[in-house]
């Protein structure tokens, strides 16, 4: 079986309009994939930033997957929340990407958006923070039924990924 | 086909801890070790040090310059567990105690060559202003009682920074 090590770190975000932010981030396969080692999800802990405006987290990752096929490439999906004194969180957006095909280290920044709601909902996240979540996390990875969203952009997460594969020439994959 | 048994890598690492920029403290000192998955042992070199203690320089960009040796080797049968240096530094404070002013960890890099690497320190932070208060006050901060923790992803939930 084919081997891929995912090594790197969630460094941070930027452009949020709030400030104190935690993220929480999943790894998601297909089916042929299988997880050796390592945890395929985990949350961040909360920074605040004294200097500058970018909240750093430094998160490690480091997976360790198997693999019989390329179907279902791992993504990255990533929801940052951010968490007020009184300890409530609101939503500041959804993101998620590819993980990196090339050995190597990559420099990736994902977007991230939050869903709008209607104009009440939005004057009540203004007054009373809240807002609209998404009911199945599996739409922030996947295309389908995103039509009926309304969204609006959140900030920018950049991490930092390092990739290793193993054993793909066996199978007739040049990397 | 399949490959003979478990095959073992080297690992060499070497390089320095060269200088800090934090704007509101002076008179630093740092600590470097390496966390490492179970794969993994040293070789040569050593795991853990503590550098100098060095004061701002005069000029415009305020540098704490430690310029403190990194050289160590490890031997590792498997990617996973992939070596971080987690560094920790530490100032006196206001009353003259020694507080930690930053945790940072970043991985190894993984291809050969030369590599500049600028890590994020940070410190955790009590989550009641009263605490905060006392923490200042009595020159105790919240402090990891192993460092190490700064390179693992499990439990972070719970701290604040």
């Amino acid at each position: 079986m084919a081997e891929v090590h995912v090594i790197g770190q969630i460094m941070g975000a930027t452009g949020f309009s709030e400030s104190s932010l935690f993220c929480k981030w999943g790894v998601h396969t297909g089916a042929a994939w299988k997880l050796l080692s390592g945890i395929r999800e985990g949350q961040t802990q909360v920074d605040t930033p004294q200097v500058g405006d970018m909240a750093y987290w430094s998160h490690p990752i480091d997976l360790h997957f198997a693999t019989k096929g390329l179907q279902g490439w791992p993504r990255l999906h990533l929801q940052v929340w951010s968490q007020d004194s009184f300890g409530r969180c609101q939503l500041a957006g959804y993101g998620f990407c590819h993980v990196p095909s090339s050995p190597g280290t990559h420099q990736l920044t994902c977007p991230t958006w939050r869903p709008l709601g209607s104009w009440r909902e939005q004057l009540a996240r203004a007054f009373v923070g809240g807002g609209p979540q998404l009911l199945h996390g599996d739409t922030i990875y996947s295309g389908a039924d995103r039509y009926r969203l309304h969204t609006a952009a959140g900030g920018t997460v950049h991490l930092e990924i390092g990739l290793l594969l193993r054993h793909f020439d066996r199978y007739g994959v040049e990397c | 086909m399949a490959a003979g048994g478990p095959s073992v890598f080297l690992l060499m690492v070497n390089g320095q801890v060269e200088s800090a920029q934090f704007p509101e403290f002076d008179n630093l000192y740092c600590k470097y070790c390496f966390v490492y998955g179970q794969d993994w042992a040293p070789t040569a070199g050593l795991e853990e040090g503590i550098s100098q203690i060095t004061s701002k320089s005069r000029d415009a960009c305020h540098a704490l310059v430690w310029n403190f040796p990194i050289d160590i080797t490890f031997k590792s049968t498997n990617p996973f567990g992939w070596p971080q240096i987690v560094l920790s530094v530490y100032g006196p404070d206001v009353f003259g105690n020694d507080v930690v002013r930053g945790y940072g960890a970043v991985h190894v890099p993984f291809s050969p060559g030369r590599h500049k690497r600028t890590i994020p320190m940070f410190v955790p932070e009590s989550t009641s202003k009263l605490q905060k208060f006392t923490s200042w006050f009595m020159g105790r901060r919240p402090e990891y009682t192993d460092p190490k923790v700064v390179a693992q992803g499990e439990g972070r939930e719970a701290q604040p920074s």
